[in-house]
């Protein structure tokens, strides 16, 4: 088990070298937000390159859903830039619109439609947003099924199936519309223990094919083996950035030393 | 201490109590000397009141007869029917021409023909039939109804209407017997395999504009005499009206409703405006407003007549009223299904029209048809304003020479009438309700 992990931190650290080179996909230029009065996000910079994993943990409060929400414009900053796959992000709809075409999205309560059939919740974007004729559509969601393991749930309700069964299916219906990038939010942590693990693996199995993921999590096992960066968060800040065996042996910031000795 | 169950418990029958009907009347009507003896006590109360109806409305009732007089000499403690019977045509149809009364029951069965598709199972594009219901089938309906001239746009619209109604009977027999739609069923046609849906949605249209040329030629041949609105009333009046007001509640309710929650203020202002204007006025108000202050605020010489005058009053008031039922029904949606909607690339209106009013509009159904039933009760309210509806033709037996005095029987007939009428909504919305529902959880 350690000999695998080891493993995978050297592979790691080689996309994280290839990573560093890639294109920057997503930037944040001293970002701002506030929900009224309280200060959610404070200055933040970020870029993140095409390809690589990251991972953002922090106390609750601490604004990192709120960060990555304001990727695909879920929640709008007040100053600042952030830049999307070259698309600048502000007022223009279509803009918008366009980003979130590129932009998977899985949430802590999986956000399935209950009154669509699981196939008909994955085919919902493509056939409506892409185009896609219904019988291609239903092909690309079986084969998402397929690689989410859970093919011969496709004509069930999400009601019928588990936790986990349901935020895979919420992870192949944000699959299907092919996007650049995937955002966590939380997506383990309203999990009974035994399925965490199901949607963890999934999440491994997409991290191997390349895909640029940022994921708000507790999971640190996750973070160790997969992450090519781990970002601390507290009070609206990003207190410490690193790549995850400094950032789990070696913190630098007092914070970050707090935190983890709280949850580890 | 560590316990390890090993032998597995079987299930055991439930307690009587839970399972026979004995049971049942002994846990639930005896289970006391006090519940014992509200028992007898009700049964006592069910039995005289029930025997006081049953000996006057049927066993001394009196079924034929000329004149109310001849009632009393045959029996004068029972209900005289023969004056209800003798007036049904005139309760179900109003002044409407005798030799004309066809028309209406004809657009009463093509209205039928229309919505049983709606039932059946293994027919496919409820939907748009339910649309086609609610947009062509008025002039369908208007046109027999009330007859006369034809302009060339009811010309287009009443071909429109047939022809839709023509399709959607073919595609629901097809639906019923091959659980196919009607394209899908032109393309097994050919012989050529897998046609693509573009192909099949070609044809269908070519279909759709051969039988829309033919009909249109034979409908120029059609002519049925006028008959004005002043002869429409008893219960077609009242159904027409509240047909029309229960027709357009829906839609009108939802564009008020996501007016009011929209982000852009002046929709927003006006819609809440609109809502609040109007339900914060009682309907009889809305009624004489509209038949007569709306006619001054029109140009001069522009009549409208006072009966299209109160159907668009029934449609405004039911509209503000559905908004809000709507509105609630809005709010029960948490906001992650907008959040996964959009994350998926959807815009405004196909994550409202997708996401969001499906759910919606399920957890508002025993709202919206409260509400249809209450449009249909508050119809009845034209007749203070001078229409003959069903409750002004069952008002007028009293006043006819013959049955002078007449009241109570009519209005019991009214009663059971708009008891059936309104149980039936009910009980349908309930199996809607059942059918509909995906929270099964297991």
């Amino acid at each position: 088990m350690a000999q695998t992990n080891t493993q995978k931190t050297e592979k790691n650290r080689e996309q994280l070298v290839s990573a560093a080179s890639g294109e920057i996909i997503i930037e944040f230029v001293k970002v701002n937000k506030w929900y009224g009065d309280f200060h959610v996000l404070k200055d933040i910079d970020l870029d993140v390159h095409k390809g690589e994993r990251i991972v953002v943990c922090g106390p609750s409060g601490s604004g990192k859903s709120t960060l990555i929400r304001c990727i695909n414009n879920l929640e709008e900053h007040q100053s600042g830039s952030i830049v999307v796959d070259g698309i600048t992000l502000n007022r223009n709809l279509k803009n918008i619109d366009h980003i979130r075409t590129e932009v998977g999205m899985v949430f802590q309560n999986f956000n399935l439609f209950p009154h669509l059939t699981i196939i008909e919740n994955l085919t919902l974007g493509p056939i409506w947003t892409r185009k896609m004729p219904k019988v291609d559509a239903n092909d690309l969601a079986m084969k998402y099924l397929e690689r989410v393991k859970i093919p011969e749930q496709a004509d069930k309700f999400p009601g019928q199936l588990s936790g986990g069964q349901q935020q895979r299916v919420a992870i192949a219906r944000s699959l299907c519309m092919n996007p650049k990038i995937m955002l966590f939010d939380e997506p383990t942590s309203a999990l009974d223990p035994e399925m965490i693990k199901e949607v963890l693996e999934v999440m491994i199995e997409l991290a191997d094919t390349g895909m640029t993921m940022i994921v708000v999590t507790h999971e640190m096992g996750f973070a160790e083996t997969v992450a090519d960066r781990v970002i601390l968060m507290d009070q609206g800040q990003i207190v410490e950035e690193n790549e995850p065996g400094e950032f789990f042996n070696n913190p630098q910031h007092e914070r970050t030393k707090l935190f983890l000795s709280q949850i580890l | 201490m560590a316990t390890i169950k090993t032998m597995k418990k079987n299930a055991v029958t439930a307690p009587l109590s839970e399972i026979s009907v004995l049971g049942w009347i002994r846990k639930n009507l005896f289970s006391s000397v006090l519940n014992t003896l509200l028992t007898f006590v009700t049964v006592y109360i069910i039995y005289t009141t029930l025997k006081g109806v049953w000996s006057w409305g049927i066993v001394d009732a009196v079924w034929v007869a000329e004149n109310r007089r001849e009632c009393f000499a045959i029996n004068v403690d029972g209900a005289c029917w023969a004056g209800v019977i003798a007036w049904l045509d005139n309760i179900f149809y109003g002044r409407y021409p005798r030799e004309e009364l066809w028309r209406i029951n004809l657009g009463i069965f093509f209205l039928f023909m229309w919505m049983v598709p709606l039932w059946l199972p293994r027919v496919k594009a409820k939907i748009s039939i339910g649309m086609t219901t609610v947009f062509l089938y008025p002039f369908l309906g208007g046109y027999l109804f009330a007859g006369g001239e034809k302009g060339i746009f009811m010309q287009v619209m009443l071909t429109a209407a047939v022809v839709c109604l023509l399709v959607n009977t073919i595609h629901s027999i097809i639906g019923v017997f091959s659980g196919r739609s009607l394209p899908e069923f032109f393309a097994s046609l050919s012989n050529k395999k897998n046609i693509c849906e573009k192909t099949q949605r070609n044809i269908f249209f070519g279909f759709l504009a051969i039988l829309f040329v033919l009909i249109y030629v034979w409908q120029m041949s059609w002519n049925v005499e006028r008959v004005p609105w002043t002869k429409w009333g008893g219960l077609f009046l009242t159904l027409v009206i509240a047909g029309i007001g229960i027709a357009s509640a829906l839609p009108g309710g939802i564009v008020l409703a996501l007016g009011r929650r929209s982000r852009m203020p002046v929709i927003r202002v006006f819609s809440t405006a609109f809502i609040e204007l109007f339900r914060s006025v009682p309907i009889i108000t809305v009624l004489f407003m509209a038949t007569t202050m709306f006619p001054l605020f029109m140009p001069q010489g522009f009549v409208l007549n006072k009966l299209v005058q109160v159907i668009i009053a029934v449609c405004l008031f039911n509209a503000a009223y559905m908004a809000e039922t709507v509105r609630g029904g809005l709010q029960t949606i948490p906001q992650g299904q907008f959040e996964g909607a959009h994350t998926i690339g959807l815009g405004y209106w196909q994550t409202m029209g997708l996401v969001v009013m499906p759910q919606a509009l399920k957890h508002m159904i025993p709202n919206i048809v409260g509400n249809f039933i209450t449009v249909l009760k508050d119809t009845t309210l034209v007749s203070i304003i001078g229409l003959f509806d069903v409750l002004g033709m069952l008002r007028s037996i009293g006043k006819d020479l013959p049955w002078l005095g007449l009241h109570i029987e009519p209005l019991v007939f009214g009663a059971i009438l708009f008891f059936l009428i309104c149980f039936t909504m009910s009980k349908y919305s309930r199996h809607l309700e059942a059918k509909l529902s995906t929270n099964h959880h297991n």
